[in-house]
């Protein structure tokens, strides 16, 4: 059976469901989810409040990125079934969620725990999107520190 | 010459005023020196271009990768999605 791989930039609120059922086959018998979503109150290391976050993509490289870590999770962890690796961008305020990592398999002993992992740890390494943080004391583009090797 | 397009992102796109800007460079020239170039031309990139990351058609380009005719290029600061 054909193993669903789904990525997105999307301006639309994340729709869990929809995404699981897209990913999930017959063989199907365990899901793992990350999901991020948009700190009002931060409380490690510099303490701090957010209003919103403005989200921005490098579109067509996102959606090539956001394949290849994909292909990579596939590499690493074979009985995954299904993957969808989901960024929401525009402005968005705190509870919102923001990204969303779902593997699927036949069963949770698979790697699926750990692919999810990799797939948002990943994300904010390669895929080109960054995010405007807009608080009562200013604002300011958040930068990662990351630097991908060439063709990475 | 060769025409190409830089387009700027984030912190990049704020200091370049612009989103995009399109060029023509000699063949051969590498990033390093399109990034000499642009410091020249573009005094206000100096400090976001010494830890920026570049692409050339989508994918990462280091300093000695060549800029073919016709390249899409993109520069920004380390990604941060999520």
């Amino acid at each position: 059976m054909d193993r669903p791989t789904i990525f997105s930039i999307t301006e639309s609120e994340i729709d869990l469901n929809e995404l699981l059922s897209r990913i999930t086959l017959t063989s199907s018998g365990a899901a793992a989810i990350f999901t991020g979503m948009v700190r009002g109150q931060t409380a490690r290391e510099q303490p701090h409040e957010t209003e919103y976050l403005e989200y921005e993509a490098y579109q067509p490289m996102a959606e090539e990125k956001m394949k290849q870590v994909a292909d990579e999770i596939r590499d690493r962890w074979p009985e995954v079934e299904g993957i969808a690796i989901v960024q929401r961008v525009g402005i968005l305020y705190p509870k919102t969620p923001t990204v969303l990592i779902a593997c699927s398999a036949a069963h949770r002993d698979t790697g699926v725990f750990e692919a999810a992992r990799y797939g948002i740890d990943r994300l904010k390494e390669i895929v080109p999107i960054w995010k405007k943080e807009v608080s009562p004391d200013g604002e300011f583009w958040v930068e990662g520190d990351y630097y991908p090797k060439s063709g990475e | 010459m060769n025409p190409i397009r830089i387009l700027f992102f984030a912190t990049l796109r704020d200091r370049a005023g612009t989103k995009s800007m399109d060029m023509e460079v000699p063949a051969e020239m590498t990033i390093r020196e399109l990034k000499v170039k642009l410091t020249q031309d573009h005094p206000n990139l100096t400090e976001s271009l010494k830890s920026v990351l570049i692409t050339i058609n989508r994918e990462y380009a280091m300093d000695d990768s060549v800029v073919p005719s016709g390249a899409e290029i993109a520069m920004f600061p380390p990604v941060s999605g999520g």
